[in-house]
């Protein structure tokens, strides 16, 4: 019972030797006839033995020093011999291999556990996790990654140093409710588009200015960024996207580009509509902002409505993608205006704005 | 004394069996926040090694979760301090400081191109063995370096004209350092007919819309297999690729219906249609005799160079 077919190799050379092994209590003998029909036994000590790991019916052994010698044995029952003579020996301690030889439908839950555990991580953990991190990032921190976003982005388009002055005094009259220095700089865009950086830099396109035929419309859009930059929305994008893309090209790590593509763009998908729900709560911050300094929120609504007149131009789908216009948010800015009760005009206010739109006469 | 003429490596992994392995290291590799995963790319090299069959016998990978757990954390180690490094020059805010940082740090990436292949190389070589016998890596860290940033050196001032040139070179030299006990290799490719094959896969692969990009992968695996060589007591033995533009076909879109329709869950059966693929079109063409390859190469476990790589994600050879 305790004699097994085996192939032995020496380690020296990459001869195979049909062999026999006996087990014993404290050691193996291995025994065959060797190239030059001489009759070989080896001895193995059990505590220098070592099994390979193992995934199909090929059981592997080793043994001694480099170079180890090597028996391979497809007997089944071998197994059965060694868990009754040696129960103490560790052959069987690969509990993972074990686990992974034996059930499926271990394999299939765990498969299943992993599916829901990445879902769950994508969805909620991780965009948690990102909103958690972005939120605790220390101020000074957040301004200097808003300084050095800023110094980058700038230096692709051309500054008009007028109106970024006249602009800026115009902030000036108006009380953002926060604690973030705002800081517009105007630049030379044919495009009606404007961001905002963390740290509380803003930037507006020309053309957006051009076309803006009141205060509280130029008001409503800084409002609106100071928004953004109040509740750390670029930060909270930037963190977000990170974590989905990271985890996105951990899962598809060694998949052709195809697929990496393909995920990528999942990912974009997943991200705009955060950026939907960032734009609403911007909208809101925006709407109270106003309140607060008696302006009109007729100009939220007219601003919403000449930008929308922009989108509808092809040329502008980026403003689309990353500023979801919809019908709905002009009908939330018209609703807000509505029940709007105070409203006072601010002379300072329109003799700044004056300053501004004389400069496109 | 057994002699074959023609020789074949099979490969015998399934891919559900791929699947457990995959699933398995995923899950602990989240839940041990990435520590495990020089034990996972263990069980799955170890797995992939003994599926693989040669005259009967299957390949042994000996590296341990351990060892290469070792290298990672010394890998990571370089990556820290070079990283740390860029960031304090970065900090200083002076243009001078900060352009020799982003300098430096180039230079340590690329001088790690080289430290990373010749490491994993090595690792790879001796942690791999059939019939116990261990193959062997012998190339010299410096003078391989050398050539390898003599030979990036010409590649950047020749505009990347001499990058054929220079992936030829880099391939020989390893070949040249490979050995399989007593077996030795070699690589005998030439650059200008990686240029020429290169020249012309890329041309008409864009004039034909991509349709010639079968033909070129083709072609590349050819030029990669034709040229190796293995010299056993003066027989050579010759490998040859058998791979048709057809079989890449099928091979590209199966695997892409595969993982898309998966969702990235098939992986492992793809992964298993590509080994499978490449091994059922490798010939093995000569006199090897299968029972006289003798041990001859000595023990190494320093899986730095293996890790390093990982991490700069460069595939080897």
């Amino acid at each position: 019972m305790y004699h097994f077919n085996i192939l032995y190799f020496d380690g020296k050379l990459s001869v195979t030797h049909q062999a026999i092994l006996h087990l014993k209590p404290d050691h193996w003998i291995i025994q065959f006839t060797d190239q030059d029909s001489i009759e070989q036994i080896v001895r193995w000590e059990i505590d220098g033995i070592e099994r390979d790991l193992g995934f199909n019916s090929l059981y592997i052994f080793r043994y001694g020093d480099f170079p180890k010698q090597t028996i391979e044995c497809k007997d089944e029952n071998l197994l059965v011999a060694l868990k009754e003579l040696y129960p103490g020996k560790p052959f069987f301690s690969k509990q993972i291999n074990f686990l992974l030889s034996q059930n499926t439908t271990i394999i299939t839950g765990l498969a299943c556990a992993l599916v829901g555990f990445i879902a769950l991580a994508y969805f909620y953990i991780l965009p948690w996790f990102a909103e958690t991190v972005a939120e605790n990032i220390p101020v000074s921190i957040e301004t200097q990654m808003g300084e050095t976003m800023y110094d980058n982005i700038i230096t692709q388009y051309h500054k008009n140093d007028s109106l970024t002055r006249s602009v800026n005094d115009f902030v000036k009259e108006i009380n953002f409710k926060t604690d973030y220095p705002v800081e517009v700089t105007v630049v030379k865009e044919d495009q009606m588009n404007a961001f905002a950086l963390p740290g509380g830099h803003i930037v507006v396109f020309d053309k957006l200015l051009s076309k803006m035929k009141t205060k509280e419309e130029l008001a409503a859009l800084l409002a609106h960024e100071v928004a953004h930059v109040h509740y750390r929305h670029s930060l909270k994008s930037i963190f977000r996207s990170l974590s989905g893309y990271l985890l996105i090209s951990l899962i598809f790590n060694d998949v052709n580009g195809i697929a990496a593509v393909l995920a990528d763009n999942s990912n974009m998908l997943l991200n705009l509509s955060y950026s939907r729900k960032l734009e609403q709560d911007a909208d809101e911050k925006a709407v109270e902002i106003l309140q607060v300094n008696n302006l009109s929120l007729k100009g939220f609504a007219d601003l919403f409505t000449l930008l929308k007149s922009e989108s509808n131009d092809s040329k502008t789908l980026n403003l689309l993608s990353t500023h979801p216009l919809t019908d709905n948010r002009i009908k939330y800015a018209k609703d807000a205006a509505f029940h709007q009760r105070v409203v006072r005009n601010n002379d300072k206010l329109e003799e700044k704005w004056r300053e501004i739109a004389d400069q496109f006469k | 004394m057994e002699e074959k003429d023609l020789g074949q490596i099979t490969f015998h992994g399934e891919g559900s069996k791929l699947f457990g392995i995959y699933i398995v290291n995923l899950l602990l590799t989240i839940f041990t926040l990435g520590l495990y995963y020089p034990w996972a790319k263990a069980a799955l090299l170890q797995y992939v090694y003994q599926e693989t069959e040669f005259e009967g016998s299957r390949f042994t990978f000996h590296g341990t979760g351990k060892e290469m757990f070792i290298g990672f954390i010394k890998a990571i180690g370089i990556f820290i301090v070079i990283y740390a490094f860029l960031i304090l020059c970065i900090l200083s805010k002076q243009p001078l400081i900060m352009s020799v940082g982003f300098l430096v740090t180039y230079a340590a990436f690329i001088l790690l191109i080289p430290i990373a292949i010749h490491g994993s190389t090595k690792y790879r070589a001796s942690r791999s063995s059939w019939r116990g016998i261990h193959f062997g890596y012998r190339g010299d860290r410096k003078e391989f370096l050398q050539e390898f940033i003599i030979g990036a050196l010409i590649t950047i001032s020749t505009f990347g004209i001499y990058y054929f040139w220079f992936v030829v070179k880099i391939r020989k030299y390893i070949f040249r350092h490979l050995r399989f006990g007593s077996v030795s290799f070699s690589y005998n490719g030439g650059g200008t007919d990686y240029f020429r094959l290169n020249l012309k896969g890329y041309f008409l692969t864009f004039i034909t819309l991509g349709i010639y990009f079968f033909w070129y992968v083709k072609d590349l695996f050819r030029f990669f297999v034709d040229n190796i060589q293995m010299e056993q007591n003066g027989e050579i033995v010759q490998f040859r690729s058998t791979t048709t533009a057809g079989g890449y076909f099928k091979l590209i879109f199966g695997n892409f219906f595969i993982v898309i329709l998966t969702l990235g869950l098939g992986t492992p059966w793809a992964t298993v249609r590509t080994i499978n693929f490449i091994f059922s079109n490798i010939l093995i063409e000569g006199k090897l005799d299968v029972n006289a390859i003798e041990q001859t190469e000595m023990d190494y476990r320093d899986a730095t160079g293996e890790d390093i790589s990982d991490m700069i994600d460069i595939g080897l050879v």
